[in-house]
């Protein structure tokens, strides 16, 4: 099996350097931050991962998983991070970061996903910077591609996949053919979340994404790193969203303490009308 | 740490030396990356760092308080390829250098510096120690299962009443035939309690030489665990040879060899002690930090106060020396290329930082850091052991002054 995983970086929250808005409120300053893959996204490779071995220890590779990120020179931090953590192969796509939006970004997926033929694009259900979630829906809406969103869960079966989807009150299972687009929820990287037609039905991951392992740190330099050109995936690189000013949040206000639950029952209804 | 532009190196250099002065102002705090020369030194640190922190972190304060080693961890250690790392690839290992076997140990010690000492016991005391000093049969018979952790290593030097005076070790091996007998008593040694495999330190004619032994040899047991203050959550016990038959092709290196291989050893020991010890002062660094920030007294923040100030000043400045002394000494440390003068300095320095940066910890949190919710008390309790442990602080001072004076005499 062949899967298309593409990872954004996004401003890492634990760092002590914020996201800063200057007073203009015209963008965001980026200077100083430091940066981690957005962690849906890495849910996606792991799962990627678990789909393409067979589950054995030492575990061997049953298919290739290609790595795509948009963005300058300095985003190639991310897709070896990536290529450390078992990926084959890694593609970026040149690209100013406050040059493309999620439209953008589908269409240019589109273009690679023709040229390279993966039976499967996995990816994140949306970035935590933006938190947009579209570009998984655009992409397979340009495609015509079977589409499954926020998957849990992924069993593959021949010919395709079967997704567990968690609804209220329940989990939704659909069936998708290859190729397909599937994007993907926390829930995914749980210990008996996905599983190969090469993986047995006992086999139990560790919790979560893996780490990196040492040897594969030290192959990661050795493994493709290709750069292609946004211009060549897509020749109409206008953007469908433009951003008209940014605001932080404001400050949260301080709690009070209540009484009793009769004086809480009060203020939920008078003040909050909550109730 | 940011290097402020606005400070002109001119205020330091001659006019006539702008060239320096352009190239070291090129060379931003950005560029020059101490603590991680290459990428793969970043990645490994990334990698590690998240381990300790997702998955050691809520394990240490459990074994702590059982005094027991976590040897399922030390083998997930081994899945992550950090058991061999500065074994050579082609032996199974990750083939990197003493900076990468520094790295890991600062990493892990910032979340748990017990179980980091068992980490080291295996992989440095045991693992990089065999593989330097054995042959191709030897590292064949005996790597592949401490490199995954299904075997767990030690390393028996000490004995109960030769410490330091190393040459004053009782345990002796006589050659029998085809075979050595020894017999002899080993102290104080880490993951005795949990070892599979031993390298083992005895005299054999008086000369000092190095064998691996291996725990379902007749005649060989161990005692323990000996109760101690701190680093529980590694096992410490004695070993006893009572007329232990080890052939003779678990020989590492030449008979009489035992001291060339322990000598070589040393240096990346006493280095990646020296990094545990850093590893205890960036934790209690932020933890102080962390709670004077929070923490109010007199209607305003704690960290606005002189006595506090010095406190964490102190500590920051000794904290960024150490650092500064064993990532350049990790630079300049390898098997081919030894350092004994750097990897010494480095333990005598570092250690007593760890111990007084932990203990300031506690102090600026006052009682609540004499609890044990901070931690501090913890790491305070296994900071002083890298006092002590592979190598006193005097025994540091002794060789400091003995290679100066070889070399003074050269």
């Amino acid at each position: 099996m062949k899967i298309l995983v593409p990872l954004k970086r996004v401003a890492d929250p634990d760092n002590a350097n914020k996201v800063k808005i200057p007073a203009s409120g015209a963008t965001i300053e980026t200077t100083g931050l430091e940066w981690k893959p957005n962690p849906f996204d890495e849910y996606a490779l792991e799962a990627a991962l678990r789909l393409t071995e067979d589950g054995k220890a030492p575990k061997v590779r049953a298919g290739e998983v290609v790595v795509v990120t948009f963005g300058p020179k300095e985003t190639e931090t991310t897709l070896r991070a990536a290529l450390a953590t078992g990926a084959d192969r890694a593609i970026r796509v040149d690209a100013a970061d406050d040059k493309l939006d999620g439209h953008l970004v589908a269409r240019a997926l589109k273009a690679l996903v023709e040229r390279e033929k993966p039976d499967l694009v996995l990816m994140g259900k949306q970035a935590v910077d933006g938190d947009s979630n579209q570009v998984g829906q655009i992409l397979a809406e340009q495609l015509d591609y079977p589409m499954a969103t926020f998957a849990a869960t992924m069993k593959e079966e021949a010919g395709g996949l079967l997704v567990g989807r968690e609804v209220d009150g329940g989990v939704i299972t659909l069936r998708v053919k290859f190729p397909a687009v599937v994007t993907v929820d926390l829930r995914i990287v749980a210990p008996t979340s996905v599983y190969s037609m090469k993986t047995a039905p006992a086999f139990k991951y560790n919790d979560g994404v893996r780490f990196a392992a040492l040897p594969a740190i030290m192959a990661a330099k050795k493994k493709p790193l290709a750069e292609v050109k946004l211009a060549d995936l897509a020749a109409d690189q206008g953007l469908r969203v433009t951003y008209h000013g940014f605001q932080a949040p404001p400050a949260r206000k301080a709690g009070i303490k209540v009484k009793d639950v009769t004086d809480l029952v009060n203020r939920l209804k008078n003040e909050a009308k909550a109730l | 740490m940011e290097v402020e532009p606005q400070i002109c190196c001119a205020q330091f250099f001659q006019p006539d030396q702008s060239a320096i002065c352009t190239s070291l102002r090129a060379m931003s705090a950005a560029e020059f990356d101490l603590e991680n020369p290459t990428e793969e030194h970043r990645m490994l640190r990334a990698m590690v760092r998240d381990f300790a922190k997702t998955v050691v972190e809520p394990q240490a304060d459990e074994h702590d308080r059982s005094g027991t080693l976590n040897v399922e961890l030390l083998r997930r250690l081994g899945e992550l390829g950090l058991l061999g790392v500065t074994v050579p690839a082609e032996d199974g290992g990750a083939g990197m250098d003493a900076l990468a076997a520094v790295l890991v140990h600062h990493e892990l010690s910032k979340a748990d510096p017990g179980f980091c000492l068992a980490y080291l016991a295996h992989a440095m005391l045991f693992v990089n120690n065999l593989y330097y000093a054995a042959n191709a049969e030897q590292r064949q018979k005996y790597l592949p299962k401490v490199l995954t952790g299904e075997h767990v290593g030690a390393m028996g030097m000490t004995e109960p009443s030769s410490g330091t005076d190393v040459l004053g070790m009782r345990t002796v091996a006589r050659r029998e035939g085809n075979h050595f007998v020894l017999k002899g008593h080993k102290a104080l040694i880490t993951n005795a309690v949990d070892a599979h495999v031993f390298l083992v330190y005895a005299k054999v004619d008086d000369k000092i030489t190095t064998f691996v032994l291996e725990r379902t040899m007749p005649g060989l047991s161990t005692d323990g665990p000996t109760k101690k203050m701190g680093m529980r959550a590694s096992t410490m016990g004695e070993v006893i040879f009572d007329n232990v038959i080890v052939p003779e092709e678990n020989v590492l290196g030449q008979v009489g060899g035992g001291i060339r291989n322990m000598m070589r050893n040393l240096e990346i020991e006493r280095l990646t002690l020296a990094a545990m010890s850093l590893g205890i002062a960036d934790r209690c660094m932020e933890i102080m930090t962390t709670y004077a920030s929070e923490r109010q007294s007199f209607g305003k923040p704690i960290s606005e106060h002189g006595q506090i100030q010095r406190y964490i000043g102190e500590s920051y400045a000794k904290t960024e020396a150490a650092r500064a002394l064993i990532y350049s000494v990790a630079r300049k440390t390898g098997p081919t290329f030894r350092n004994r003068l750097g990897t010494d300095a480095s333990k005598l320095f570092a250690a007593p930082v760890g111990k007084e940066v932990a203990d300031n910890a506690m102090q600026v949190l006052g009682g609540w850091g004499y609890c044990d919710e901070y931690k501090v008390e913890r790491f305070l309790r296994d900071a002083k052991l890298l006092e002590i442990g592979g190598g006193t602080l005097e025994s540091h001072q002794k060789n400091i002054t003995k290679e100066l004076m070889r070399s003074g005499a050269a």
